[in-house]
């Protein structure tokens, strides 16, 4: 892809970022329940100091020149301050943002090094049981709840086996002081081999609750694609040439097989993001995805606003990730 | 494949050294939400407020009875009307060795009370929480004077939850500091807040005791107290069968049994701050009638639902006020569950064959609200129980004063502060805020709004009174219950009580 084209690409997050910002500005305000009434709660207080409450927190304003004030402020960076945190939302979805990524890319690689060898394998031994088994198990985990499967896993292995913690990132004892914020990273970086131990006991249940549905697609896309390239007229000329099986299959047919999965692999990882919301809830993970559900339910627009925002670049980003990754490894495509 | 073998074995041996054993006196509580902000002037949320209330004292507290009594002030006394005077103790000082003076009383109230008081223009979002607080000021030293704009009764109760701030450190740190640092005189000191995660405290060693008539007086009992967060309740529960946390807040109900049966846990109750009720929209043409309201009491078993939803962990109730409230009524008359007589007043009141209504709720009682509309049901009136969203809800139906739709909502109110201001008057007073029935009564107006203002407890509390015996014949809700605040608790807990005011109180904690 030329430089024309990569600038090309990023122009066009301009109107998506100004068309996702008008429509959860339009949703929030248009949704049936207001942030002051809820703020105030089963307080007894007087209309002006109600009114008062509401001018703090710019709500006085009709609903077009919130708009206004909103998008001057956000292209100058600023998002506006939570209305619970009384801190800039920005800030306040950072300290969150760790915890999410590491959560996602543990769930991201579960899901690859697990489907990948188990979709060549159902592939290569089509309809033996092996394959029957891989397609039941990945319709149950693309429809298997998350918080339903999340809570059996947490029965299980927390409180009947106690073998992992039932929640939270890490335990009490083993504090680091942070780098990157990735605790994995981190602990290791310090050279705490139990404290590392103990944030991928924590990361496990979440990771794995996460993955599954991604597990699940990804199989079944490798699947079909080895099988489509294995009826492949260069796979067939490989194998009367005699060579070994092993050799056909990961040297020839795997790399051309595969190119599907990584597109698709990356484009899902946005829905690791939507997926976080449900995941982090029931595992106590002080991530992103929690804090816009509860800032969904208490109004708080400015949060609310910016995190989907956020969650908009960066779904844009990985399409267009997936795209130069399709493009690379298949040169037969030009964008 | 030996390789593999191997490195399977370590990961299960790695895994099988389970949870390491939690230290001597660590106590841990398993918690719905983080606070929103470690800034005592600066949220309006519950769940913020019992955690940082453990590392702030106030000027008063509550005992176990939910008595308000003096803490950082040694006593105060209602000097006119409109006067309070509080006296503070001595030999306090803040989690950074400084003494506690009235000072910083006095900015402290004042940052909570005065426009702008914030810093950047901004005034704290807990203003209206002290109603007509004028004016702050320190007399002789040790005395910080509040002068109100009107009579106001309730002051002491409204301030158990108005933490102390340092003066020299709120000017050190700014409003924008205070947001995650501490330095309060409560008996633990914040170590860490690993934000949506969890709040590590320790015992502040130079801990004043607390409130001298709240035993026992000194230092925490425990030595490191952590509020992890766990928002899911099914989790929450598993935290606490699994030993990971020593109390949990917000146990549900169907979680009794598995957490009673487990060897190590148990459960605890409070009497809770909440009224239930289903508001009847007097504004529409069913409910205006009178009769349709009493046809509508007359159907509701109460005790059957108390004794087999909520596990018997409710008080009935036959007015707004929970059985512990100030003036709450204990001889107001009951209607007693009789569907029969349900049917018969509807037929009187022109509906012989019944009618169909729709009652709202929000998702986390739509199973209670099923069983009452069944019991509706049975009654005359043909319930369907329609869900929404909290937020949406409020805006449907507590319109102040605005056109109401719908025929019933069943719904809530806390009173924290267990005084009838903070609940009747909201939900009863002519277009107030709470009062979702559309209810009017030029009466009950007057009784509520001179109460508000009585200083006479006992006339006070006659005003209540009949204020109460007259919603009582009028019915524009149907009183339900108040439920017990439910939590699970692991039996090496020793010395905690859970509170009424839905406070986590961990001074007096012990764990074995």
């Amino acid at each position: 892809m030329s430089l024309g084209k990569l600038a090309e690409r990023l122009l066009h997050l301009v109107p998506v970022l100004l068309g996702v910002s008008v429509i959860v500005f339009l949703m929030m305000a248009l949704t049936p329940g207001d942030p002051v009434d809820i703020m105030i709660g089963d307080q007894n207080v007087t209309p002006q100091q109600e009114q008062a409450m509401r001018e703090d927190l710019g709500l006085d304003l009709p609903v077009h020149r919130q708009f206004f004030v909103f998008l001057g402020n956000a292209v100058q960076g600023d998002f506006g301050t939570s209305f619970y945190h009384r801190r800039p939302v920005l800030d306040v979805i950072v300290e969150r943002l760790p915890a999410t990524i590491e959560l996602s890319l543990v769930a991201l690689i579960i899901a690859l090094v697990t489907a990948i060898p188990l979709g060549v394998l159902a592939a290569i031994r089509r309809n033996s049981i092996l394959d029957k088994m891989a397609t039941v198990g990945s319709l149950l985990g693309v429809s298997l709840p998350g918080f339903w499967f999340g809570i059996l896993l947490l029965m299980l292995f927390a409180v009947h086996l106690q073998l992992l913690p039932v929640s939270g990132r890490i335990g009490f004892d083993s504090e680091i002081e942070p780098i990157t914020h990735f605790l994995l990273i981190d602990t290791l970086l310090r050279g705490r081999p139990d404290a590392f131990w103990d944030a991928l006991k924590h990361i496990l249940l979440p990771a794995i609750t996460l993955g599954l549905p991604m597990t699940a697609i990804l199989m079944r896309v490798t699947r079909t694609s080895m099988l489509e390239v294995m009826r492949q007229d260069y796979i067939v000329f490989a194998e009367a040439k005699g060579l070994k099986r092993g050799r056909i299959l990961f040297r020839h047919a795997l790399k051309n097989a595969l190119i599907p999965t990584v597109s698709v692999a990356a484009i899902e990882t946005g829905s690791l993001l939507g997926g976080n919301m449900i995941v982090e809830t029931v595992f106590g993970w002080p991530g992103l995805g929690r804090l816009v559900v509860e800032s969904v339910f208490l109004r708080n627009y400015p949060l609310v606003q910016a995190a989907v925002l956020f969650y908009a670049v960066t779904y844009v980003l990985l399409n267009f990730i997936a795209d130069i990754l399709y493009t690379t490894l298949n040169p037969r495509v030009k964008l | 494949m030996v390789r593999l073998g191997r490195v399977l074995f370590a990961t299960a041996a790695a895994l099988g050294v389970s949870l390491s054993a939690v230290q001597a006196s660590e106590l841990r509580v398993g918690f719905t939400l983080d606070a929103m902000t470690l800034d005592p002037a600066n949220h309006r949320n519950r769940e913020t407020e019992t955690i940082i209330r453990n590392m702030y004292d106030g000027l008063v507290t509550r005992d176990g009875d939910m008595k308000v009594v003096p803490e950082i002030a040694e006593s105060y006394e209602l000097v006119s009307p409109t006067v309070y005077d509080f006296r503070i103790r001595d030999g306090i000082t803040f989690h950074d060795g400084s003494p506690l003076t009235a000072e910083d009383v006095r900015f402290t109230l004042e940052r909570l009370t005065a426009e702008g008081a914030m810093g950047d223009g901004q005034t704290s979002p807990r203003k209206s929480l002290l109603g007509p607080v004028e004016s702050v000021e320190v007399r002789d030293g040790n005395t910080v004077r509040i002068t109100l704009s009107e009579p106001w009764p309730i002051l002491p109760a409204m301030l158990p939850f108005q933490e102390i701030v340092s003066k020299a450190f709120v000017e050190k740190v700014g409003t924008e500091g205070l947001a995650t640092q501490v330095n309060g005189t409560g008996p633990f000191k914040l170590v860490d807040w690993r934000k949506g995660d969890a709040i590590i405290m320790e015992r502040f060693e130079d801990y004043y005791g607390g409130a001298p008539s709240i035993e026992p007086v000194g230092k925490a009992c425990v030595e490191r107290a952590i509020f992890k967060i766990i928002p899911e309740s099914a989790s929450r529960v598993a935290a606490l069968l699994s030993g990971d946390v020593d109390i949990i807040n917000e146990l549900p109900p169907f979680s009794i049994e598995q957490v009673k049966s487990n060897p190590g846990t148990d459960v605890m109750t409070v009497n809770g701050t909440r009224s239930f009720f289903v508001a009847m929209n007097m504004e529409g043409e069913l409910f205006s009638n009178p009769k349709v309201r009493q046809a509508a009491a007359h159907a509701i078993d109460k005790d059957l639902i108390i004794d087999r939803i909520l596990g018997g962990n409710a008080a009935r109730i036959e007015g707004i006020l929970s059985p512990d409230a100030f003036a709450a009524s204990t001889d107001l008359p009951v209607y007693e569950y009789d569907p029969e007589k349900a049917r018969a007043l509807l037929a009187e009141a022109g509906y012989p064959d019944g009618v169909e209504v729709t009652m709202d709720t929000v998702g986390a009682y739509k199973d209670i609200a099923e069983a009452v509309a069944s019991l509706l049901t049975k009654g005359g009136f043909n319930t369907r129980v329609a869900v929404g969203e909290g937020a949406q809800m409020t805006q449907k139906w507590r319109t102040k004063g605005g056109p109401k739709s719908g025929d019933m909502y069943f719904t809530s109110w806390g009173n924290g502060s267990l005084d009838p201001f903070d609940i009747f008057t909201p939900t009863h007073r002519t277009n107030d805020r709470g009062n979702s029935a559309g209810y009017a009564n030029p009466e009950v107006d007057r009784l509520l709004d001179e109460a508000a203002v009585e200083l006479d407890t006992e006339k006070r509390a006659a005003l209540y009174r009949k204020a109460e015996q007259i919603v009582n014949a009028e019915l524009p809700y149907l009183y339900l219950w108040v439920p017990q605040d439910i939590y699970g608790v692991s039996k090496r807990l020793k010395g905690w009580r859970p509170s009424a005011d839905s406070r986590i109180n961990l001074h007096d904690a012990c764990v074995d």
